[in-house]
């Protein structure tokens, strides 16, 4: 199987020779992001424990999600008048943060969430600006729900930041993956090596044209 | 030793007509291998966008079900840069006046290709 997840597989194409999009590893992308993002079992369980307590006022973070991605201009553009339509999707997502599991089908899932985001050319930056706005309002929910107990509402919000943290590193891989499948296709297209459109990049690079 | 060969190729094109201002050879990953070029010109450009040229050429001709590509030709308003392969692994380009003779160029380019060729 065709494998294009580590920083060593950067340089492999992510289409074959006919032009097909080559996917990738999941099992091994869900490894490389709990990696990096430190998403544990025990956070994983974490999170799946408060299912009952959280679920009922995650309707609340997507609408006020909107809300504020609505007061940011650059947002509103590809906003208006996809909301509704946008909101239960999200919910969907928020659910499926607090009943995992964050297995390869989670990872499946969210690569796709990027590769749509990427179709529509939406900013990269929407995405890590999107979650932070997500986590925020998690956080705040969580210090409410367990003011009582603020040495587990720190266990919940690392380990909301750690899911919250694997979701966007598979989201941007698919952006990376989308942005090597453009130049691969380009490579294929018009024969060129990859050495030689590096080649023509540096040269191009070093002065104006 | 190669490379003064090469060198001496294509001074000997240079000098095979008035109409060749410039010559290379490059490596069909735009890699500089030899030349005989002024010296406001970029090497480094005519490098990689000779090789880019070619293969974007080479990929025309197969696509447009026109054969193994031969040459390519571009024409400006003050000349002309025609571009062949030189074996397998590199690419010749030459620059030529607007209003050189092409059809000697054309055969004094394919001896000098055969030659970088063999050398190569």
């Amino acid at each position: 199987m065709t494998t294009l997840v580590g920083a060593d597989r950067e340089k492999d194409n992510m289409i074959d020779k006919d032009g097909n999009t080559i996917k990738p590893d999941f099992a091994d992308l869900t490894r490389y992001a709990k990696q990096f993002s430190d998403l544990t079992t025990e956070k994983e369980n974490l999170l799946l424990s408060i299912k009952s307590e959280i679920e009922p006022l995650l309707s609340e973070v997507t609408d006020n999600f909107y809300q504020i991605m609505h007061g940011i201009p650059e947002a509103a553009t590809f906003l208006e008048g996809r909301v509704e339509k946008l909101k239960p999707t999200h919910q969907n997502w928020m659910h499926g943060l607090f009943t995992g599991p964050y297995d390869e089908k989670y990872t499946e899932a969210m690569y796709h969430v990027g590769d749509v985001h990427v179709r529509v050319n939406l900013p990269v930056e929407f995405m890590s600006g999107g979650i932070t706005l997500i986590c925020n309002q998690l956080y705040k929910l969580v210090f409410e729900i367990y003011s009582e107990d603020l040495v587990k509402a720190h266990k919940i919000a690392d380990a909301i930041n750690s899911a919250m943290g694997f979701s966007l590193f598979v989201m941007q891989k698919s952006y990376h993956a989308s942005v090597d499948e453009t130049l691969d296709k380009f490579l294929l297209i018009t024969g060129m090596s990859k050495a030689l459109f590096e080649k023509l990049s540096s040269t191009f690079n070093s002065t104006q044209p | 030793m190669r490379q003064e060969m090469l060198g001496s190729i294509l001074s000997e094109l240079n000098g095979s007509s008035a109409d060749i201002e410039a010559s290379a050879v490059i490596s069909t990953d735009g890699l500089l291998i030899s030349s005989v070029l002024p010296q406001d010109m970029d090497e480094d450009r005519v490098g990689a966008m000779s090789a880019a040229m070619l293969s974007l050429g080479d990929r025309t001709a197969q696509e447009l079900s026109r054969g193994e590509l031969e040459q390519v030709l571009v024409k400006g308003r003050t000349g002309y840069i025609l571009m062949t392969y030189a074996g397998d692994d590199a690419v010749i380009t030459v620059l030529a006046k607007p209003k050189a003779k092409l059809g000697l160029i054309f055969l004094d380019v394919k001896r000098a290709a055969e030659n970088i060729a063999k050398v190569l």
